[in-house]
């Protein structure tokens, strides 16, 4: 037997499936470099056109064309990004070779991969609601390429409504009930490209983006007190080292362990939402009493996590934000907090040396070099830039910056002065939402501040951007942010900002429901019926349960779906000649009404009385174009429900 | 047109002979098809995308990502359901008729067979297979259609289709369900007639009486229409008159039968012989005379007329194999 060539897909049912693969690719490309994106998208609209199979040659070249795209969009470095472009980009050239039914399945088979590819790299609003039109438009092609030719649109689309909403209560058995990994087997690949969030280094001469990243950061729930807006500084890595123009972390500081603090004054207990950033940092409310449960606090009293968090992580944590170090610095950590890189800024350091020498210790400093800041200096985000000596050109000559630059020229100007300093970045600050009782923070309420040591206190916080008067503040994030938002909508905050809220609150809640579940909420979820910590066996027969019990109401559905849409009165009608027949008269199919109620009526007089006329009714109304008004065939409807057949004396 | 099948397919079919497969053994019409009978299977695309959604599974699980968990769950979910919705699609169809007019040996017997269901459910896509050949057909709510399968034939007799598989791959393809049919049905296939065959003997016998021709002569009386009746011999005239189709009956007035008899032709073998014999038959019964056909212990007197046609062609077609019912 010859190989037979397989039949072409049809013009209809190869868009279809095209579509279908086009809607899978949507939510990874829009994560990739626009430029990349759209060439993507431009090949696959050639494929879209190309009906006939290209010259394997040209497919190819295009292959190899567009595999150094995506190398080139990601600096020819390999990481889980770079996979996940490389999957999106086969997929967008896949159509070229998508002629036949098998071509198509293959197709609509792997094109399920990138949502999953998707999710791996962002799990927010945008990714989910592309992908829900890429799963609604799989099935439209599936259904398509079983029927193989052209069907009404509309009752597709009801079927496939239907059938999303039939898998309903199995996805929802399966998301909570299947049994999770409490420990991954394998780690996920890196991205190439890092992302958003509190770096390792901090370059006061270079714009950062995460100044107008504004996307959320983490969200903080005070469980009981809430600290004054002032006291919410969010620590996150510590910055020890400065080279004159980057302030980078100290590697050592995860292999000792926490300073001792001793907890004065109120103590606040929080829960937080920290969205994934791929790092192991965490954030904790200054100075953290403890370590969340996933992390450990490492010797500069920042929480490192376990893992790096690629998923939304809950902790809850202690504070005391004016809790006091009980320890010693040891001379190394001292001579750390001390180094400055030689031969930068000479007019800070005689500064500093200057001021000192006229006997000021570390406070009196820092109230001299404050107010200094308070009447000279400006905020602005729009910093002018600075050369070489970064930090004499911004304290002599621009004094104009933000927390970057006030941080670090605090921190340099201490450690001049002989003060161990060093700089905290964090978060400070955030947006109440009434909705929730939470503390929303994004990106781009990143910011940076310091400490200084001081015998007998230790590390005290020392804000020295909080310094800056305000009528000083020239241009912050918010303003710019006004400024562009006032081109389109006319500063509408006072409309938008609870729309937001009310937003963020649903966002948040699906977070906490959906993506915040793991393993360990998972082995709570049985606590309801008395099971505190679910073991494997328990959670597998509750999932076996959960599924069945999911079967069972989609075959109940699947069963009572096909509901007689036909006319009430055709439907009294032929639920009357069920009830004859199972009294003993079945209706024979040929017979019509009326000599089918002559027959039972013959057989049986005390129901002719009743069921000849009605069946008159019926028939006349069916068959002799007898019209009648909605009462009257209300009326009919009912008649024909009501009647029974009496029963037969036993005479 | 022949659809390739795949390996899953391949495997129901050859499972079908294993005892345990319902039904286990041949039942008469109407046949219903109950859930007892019905088997799903996943087709190949079907266990593509169940791989890919168990790697999506493990990867989802290991990452802990909850969006990709839901995605693999719900389309999960709908492929289990779509496994229900084929089943539910066969579920409850009655095969109530099965027949088809005989043919000759070599020709494709069209079977027609009539499908109903019970319920108000539309079945689409439906596929009968049979030796081979398949339909595809649809039975919507409340209709009786009527599928044509033309399988086969290549040997004169009793002709007992093998078992028949109606399935579905609605709604999405991932999976198959069948059932299998084994009505207890026999149909007729004619011997093929002799190609070239030598022209009619003439009548055997004293000869005298000149053979009647049917056509010309005065129409003896008209009678209704019969299957099979050929379109010339329709009264159009009169079957207008009388708002029906009447046919002529021509009577002739042939003295003597033609016979055609099976000891008259030893020269030839056995298989050959029944086919000449069709072939004669045939010419006879296209000339319009009566006759009359003698076979080994069977003798059907002269005739003429589908019926006796059929008669005589099917006398032909039951005839034993050579050597069965020599002594």
């Amino acid at each position: 037997m010859g190989k037979a060539v397989p039949p072409p897909l049809d013009r209809g049912t190869r868009h279809a499936c095209l579509l279908a693969a086009g809607a899978c690719a949507l939510p990874m490309l829009v994560q990739l470099p626009p430029w990349l994106a759209v060439a993507l998208a431009l090949a696959f609209a050639l494929a879209w056109f190309s009906a006939k199979p290209w010259p394997a040659a040209w497919r190819l070249l295009l292959t190899l064309l567009v595999g150094g795209l995506v190398l080139a969009a990601f600096e020819f470095r390999i990481g889980r990004d770079t996979s996940c472009a490389a999957l999106v980009a086969m997929l967008m050239l896949k159509p070229f070779e998508t002629h036949t039914r098998r071509d198509a399945q293959s197709l609509l088979g792997f094109s399920l991969f990138a949502p999953f590819a998707a999710f791996l790299q962002d799990q927010g609003p945008l990714t989910l609601g592309l992908a829900l039109p890429a799963v609604a438009l799989s099935v439209l092609a599936w259904s398509r390429l079983s029927q193989g030719r052209a069907v009404p649109l509309l009752p597709e689309l009801r079927r496939m409504a239907v059938a999303l909403g039939l898998a309903l209560p199995l996805t929802l058995a399966g998301f909570w009930l299947f049994p999770r990994l409490s420990t991954p087997l394998w780690g996920l690949p890196e991205n190439s490209v890092g992302r958003m969030g509190l770096g390792d280094r901090m370059t006061p001469n270079e714009w950062l983006d995460a100044l107008v990243d504004d996307s959320p950061a983490l969200r903080a729930r005070f469980l009981g007190d809430t600290p004054p807006r002032a006291q919410m500084y969010w620590r996150g890595p510590v910055l020890m080292h400065f080279d004159g123009e980057a302030w980078t972390r100290d590697i050592g500081a995860g292999n000792l362990p926490a300073p001792a603090l001793e907890p004065l004054g109120r103590t606040f207990r929080y829960e937080v939402m920290f969205e994934p950033t791929e790092r192991r940092d965490l954030v904790a409310l200054d100075l953290p009493l403890g370590a969340p449960e996933s992390a450990s606090l490492n010797s500069e009293l920042t929480a490192v996590n376990a893992e790096p968090v690629n998923n939304l992580v809950r902790y809850t944590g202690v504070s005391s934000p004016q809790a006091r170090f009980t320890g010693e610095l040891t001379p190394w950590q001292r001579r750390q907090a001390l180094a400055l890189p030689p031969g930068r800024d000479p007019r800070t350091v005689a500064l500093a040396q200057a001021w000192r020498a006229e006997g000021a210790d570390a406070a009196a400093l820092t109230a001299r070099f404050l107010a200094m800041l308070r009447r000279d200096f400006k905020y602005t985000i729009s910093a002018p830039p600075v050369g070489r000596d970064a930090t004499d050109d911004f304290l002599f000559s621009t004094r104009l910056g933000f927390c970057q630059h006030f941080s670090s020229a605090y921190a340099v100007f201490m450690r001049a002065a002989g003060i161990p300093t060093r700089v905290v970045t964090g978060y400070v600050g955030g947006h109440y939402n009434r909705y929730g009782a939470y503390w929303l923070l994004k990106h781009k309420d990143a910011h940076a501040w310091d400490e200084v040591w001081i015998e007998g206190r230790g590390w005290v916080r020392v804000d020295p951007t909080a310094a800056i008067a305000p009528d000083n503040i020239l241009d912050t994030l918010d303003d710019l942010q006004a400024r562009q938002r006032a081109g389109q909508a006319g500063g509408a905050d006072a409309v938008f900002g609870p729309m937001f809220d009310a937003g963020d609150f649903m966002r948040r809640q699906w977070n906490e429901l959906v993506l915040g579940f793991d393993a360990l909420r998972q082995q709570e979820l049985l606590r309801p019926i008395g099971i505190d910590r679910a073991d494997a066996w328990q959670l597998v027969l509750a999932f076996g349960i959960g599924a069945g019990l999911a079967l069972a109401i989609t075959l109940w559905v699947l069963l009572h779906q096909h509901r007689d849409r036909s006319h009430p009165v055709l439907r009294a009608w032929r639920a009357l000649v069920r009830r004859l027949a199972r009294a003993g008269y079945p209706k024979a199919r040929h017979e019509p009404p009326l000599a089918y109620a002559r027959r039972v009526s013959a057989a049986h007089p005390d129901a002719g009385a009743a069921l000849f006329p009605v069946s008159q009714r019926y028939s006349d109304w069916r068959y002799a174009a007898t019209t009648l008004t909605e009462e009257q065939q209300a009326e009919l409807a009912r008649q024909l429900r009501r009647f029974r057949i009496p029963s037969r004396s036993r005479s | 047109m022949a659809v390739a099948r795949d390996g899953v397919e391949r495997f129901g079919d050859a499972a079908a002979r294993f005892a345990f497969v319902r039904p286990k053994r041949p039942e008469p019409l109407p046949v219903q098809i109950g859930r007892r009978r019905i088997y799903v299977l996943p087709t190949g695309f079907g266990l593509f995308l169940g791989a890919m959604l168990a790697t999506m599974l493990v990867g989802g699980l290991n990452y802990n990502n909850n969006p990709a968990l839901l995605l693999v769950f719900l389309l999960a979910g709908l492929a289990n359901n779509s496994l229900v919705q084929a089943h539910l699609l066969l579920s409850g169809i009655r095969l109530r008729s099965l027949h088809a007019d005989p043919v000759f040996a070599g020709e494709p017997l069209p079977l027609k067979l009539r499908f109903d269901a019970a319920g108000s459910r539309d079945r689409p896509g439906l596929e009968l297979l049979c030796e081979g050949e398949h339909a595809e057909f649809s039975l919507p709510a409340g209709e009786e259609p009527e599928v044509v399968l033309a399988i086969p034939t290549h040997r004169r007799g009793w002709l007992v289709p093998g078992r028949m598989r109606l399935s579905t791959l609605r709604p999405y393809g991932f999976a198959r369900a069948w059932s299998w049919l084994r009505p207890d049905i026999a149909l007729l296939v004619y011997p093929a007639p002799e190609l070239g065959a030598p022209p009619l003997p003439a009548s055997v016998g004293d000869g005298d009486s000149p053979r009647s021709r049917a056509h010309g002569e005065q129409p003896h009386h008209l009678r209704d229409y019969r299957a099979g009746d050929m379109p010339r011999q329709i009264a159009w005239k009169a079957s207008a008159r009388a708002d029906k189709l009447l046919v002529r009956e021509y009577e002739s007035a042939v003295a003597r039968d033609l016979l055609l008899d099976w000891h008259a032709l030893p020269e030839l073998a056995h298989e050959p012989r029944i086919r000449r014999l069709a072939r004669w038959v045939l010419e006879a019964e296209r000339s319009g005379s009566r006759y009359g056909l003698r076979l080994p212990g069977l003798e059907l007197p002269g005739g003429r007329g589908p019926e006796h046609r059929h008669a005589c062609l099917r006398a032909l077609a039951l005839l034993p194999e050579a050597g069965a019912g020599r002594g």
